[in-house]
């Protein structure tokens, strides 16, 4: 077999999403070609990628083998898992009201517990807890303050290299640094307007 | 002349205090993650812009394009004592670099990389400010048919250019444009695939994707493979050239320069393209092309001339025509637009403060990465000692402070953990982010030129073929995508890239 699997699923990627867009695009006007309304650079666009889709679909079917890496029964089981939670999560998150349904946190919820989940196998750890220590930056920025959002998200993205495990003095030495560069770049320096204490 | 005098204004703005002091950290940093593998010129831009908001925009730019060119000093110099490429311009250097460091002249490959760094740096700043107001006045007269071909031509030559399969590059441009139609509408004030997000009516962050696709794609992809630093073995030796090595540097240093120049203008070039352009070259001709591979001086002289030509020449189709060439170029113009310019031929003169000052700065800034690097190697090798597992989490707090820093709103942190996750699965497929970058900057004034000039042709698709500037452009454009179907020169690029 020559079919190389990564330009077969680019390919997909590329078909895909221009095909979510031209049905979007069905709300938009598209006017003439002299007179252009807003939806006939986005049918252009979408019709172009279908297009170019289809040339790299076509030579993958030729042009490989190009496995991708090989993924144990674990590390898909849990890619599956983790949107699916995320998503479940998320929509529970927006229906308690307070602090869970605010503005954009129900979606940092679903998205944390997302990646939570899907970084369960060693494999994805690399990948998902760097994106969740993002995420509970976000989530923690507002409500808790500038400094307890570092802390948290220096000891989540911590936990994705295994050196770090056996050395919890060096991640507190890394906290405490990051808490002091920090404060003096963006709060003293820049002034950025955030909390920088917990708000209760 | 009013070179001269404008010259002479560019000084008188880049010396000034506040100026000078962020060149100076601009050229720190840019040594530092040059220095640093794991960490490049496009994550580390990203990472700054919103830093650079406050700043007036001249300041801004010239911080950032001091990051970009003193990136290109400091990958030299792992590259020669520990054969360990900081940045991908630098790759070749290793080859004949590392050499000459296990021979015992590690000192003279060092003062070579920077010697020949600082004159290619002179020479092609020179290069830019010539060629800036010559390029200007021709690109008054485009009229919108010519400026969305020239940007055609920019987006095909950067994804042909590209590493990897010239159709998914193609792809990834087009995708990026695709990205870039979320917002408003201009012309109607229509909402376009934001689903009613109030955050997407500006259209995309484009710090966002930035981030994402570079700075925290690039942490997991490191994360995934396993820490290898060496150690330097032997001393750096005495920095002094020896009389034989100088003049063999010379005829190298000027082809190497000349090859940077002018691979640098191109769209999708710039410094790694050039500095393996002038290795090549100095393989097949040079004095000394049968001592490679034993640590020839001219390999290390043509590719590091080459490498600081380049990334100060890809600011001349940025600064006249207001085209990106690279990805970095894409975040300058990212960065301008945030700042309320709008990049393009009118930019030298109206702003001349910008056009000139950065000029001056180039200068001034490689004379202070002289200084900077050659009497403080041993302060720069030390900071290989840093572990990743410390490096990486403060890059995603600075990241995360960074992007919400930009509106004060945490939908642009999640949105970029987004594009963190996208960004690893595209490298994972082979689909290279900077082609996408690019054309999301482009789309939205490709479509601006677009509706001007078929509203002004009455619909008629024939203006881009009967403007002869426009047509130019288009007729240079396929033939750089027909020379690539032809496997010969398939091959060579890919051999290029790849080694």
């Amino acid at each position: 077999m020559k079919l190389n699997t990564k330009d077969l699923l680019s390919a997909g990627l590329f078909i895909a999403f221009a095909v979510v867009g031209l049905w979007l695009n069905q709300d938009h006007n598209l006017g003439t070609a002299r007179r252009m309304g807003p939806g006939y650079m986005p049918m252009l666009t979408f019709w172009l990628l279908i297009g170019l889709g289809c040339i790299v679909l076509l030579l993958g079917l030729f042009n490989g083998p190009d496995p991708l890496a090989k993924w144990s029964s674990a590390e898909i089981g849990f890619l599956i898992a983790g949107p699916v939670v995320g998503v479940v999560v998320g929509m529970i998150a927006a229906r308690i009201p307070g602090f869970p349904s605010a503005g954009w946190n129900a979606f940092g919820i679903g998205l944390f517990v997302g990646c939570l989940v899907a970084a369960v196998p060693p494999g994805w750890r690399a990948l998902f807890l760097p994106s969740a220590a993002f995420t509970l930056f976000g989530l923690a920025l507002e409500p808790l303050g500038f400094l307890v959002a570092i802390i948290a998200a220096v000891i989540c993205s911590a936990f994705a290299d295994k050196e770090h495990l056996e050395r919890p003095l060096g991640v507190a030495g890394l906290c405490t640094f990051l808490c002091a560069l920090c404060w003096a770049i963006f709060i003293r320096y820049l002034d950025i307007r955030v909390p920088l204490w917990p708000q209760l | 002349m009013d070179l001269w005098a404008n010259l002479a204004h560019g000084f008188s703005v880049a010396l000034t205090f506040n100026n000078l002091l962020f060149c100076l950290i601009g050229c720190i940093i840019g040594t530092a993650i040059g220095v640093l593998p794991g960490i490049g010129p496009v994550a580390t831009i990203s990472l700054l812009l919103p830093i650079t908001f406050g700043q007036p925009a001249t300041t801004a730019i010239i911080m950032l394009a001091g990051i970009y060119y003193g990136a290109q000093y400091g990958g030299s110099t792992t590259a020669i004592l520990l054969n360990l490429p900081g940045e991908v311009s630098s790759v070749v250097t290793t080859l004949e670099g590392y050499k000459m460091a296990r021979r015992g002249r590690a000192g003279a490959a060092l003062t070579v990389a920077a010697l020949a760094s600082f004159f290619a740096g002179c020479v092609s700043t020179v290069l830019v400010a010539a060629s800036g107001p010559l390029l200007t006045s021709v690109a008054l007269s485009f009229g919108p048919a010519d400026y969305f071909s020239l940007m055609l031509l920019g987006l095909i030559i950067s994804a042909v250019l590209a590493q990897g399969s010239v159709v998914k590059s193609i792809g990834m441009v087009v995708f990026g444009v695709a990205l870039g139609l979320v917002g408003t509408d201009v012309q109607t004030g229509q909402q376009r695939f934001t689903f009613g997000i109030p955050e997407l009516s500006d259209g995309i962050g484009f710090v966002s994707i930035a981030m994402g696709m570079f700075g925290i794609a690039e942490i997991i992809l490191n994360l995934e493979k396993p820490e290898a630093r060496s150690v330097m073995s032997g001393k750096v030796g005495s920095l002094m050239m020896t009389r034989e090595e100088v003049r063999r540097s010379i005829p190298s240093v000027l082809r190497g320069t000349t090859v940077g120049s002018l691979l640098g203008i191109l769209p999708g070039g710039g410094a790694a393209l050039s500095s393996f352009g002038s290795y090549m070259m100095e393989r097949k001709i040079s004095k000394g092309r049968h001592e490679f591979g034993t640590g020839a001086i001219e390999g290390v002289a043509g590719p590091e001339s080459a490498n600081n030509a380049a990334s100060q020449t890809s600011f001349i189709p940025l600064l006249t025509l207001g085209i990106p060439a690279n990805a970095v170029m894409a975040l300058m113009v990212g960065a301008l637009i945030i700042q309320g310019i709008q990049p393009g031929p009118r930019m030298v003169e109206a702003q001349p403060d910008l056009f000139w000052g950065l000029i001056a700065s180039m200068w001034i800034g490689n004379l202070m990465l002289l200084v900077i690097n050659l009497p403080m190697i041993g302060l720069w090798v030390k900071l290989l000692a840093i572990p990743y597992r410390h490096m990486y989490p403060s890059i995603l707090i600075f990241c995360a402070i960074g992007v919400y820093s930009l509106q004060n709103n945490v939908f642009d942190v999640y949105q970029t953990v987004f594009f963190g996750l996208f960004g690893y699965l595209c490298s994972k497929l082979r689909l290279e982010p900077a082609p996408m970058l690019i054309g999301f900057v482009l789309g939205p004034m490709m479509e601006e030129h677009l509706r001007r000039a078929m509203l002004l042709s009455r619909g008629d698709v024939m203006v881009f073929v009967q403007r002869p500037i426009s047509a130019t452009m288009l007729a240079i454009g396929a033939i750089a995508l027909i020379a690539m179907l032809m496997p010969n020169i398939r091959k060579g690029k890919d051999k290029a890239l790849l080694e």
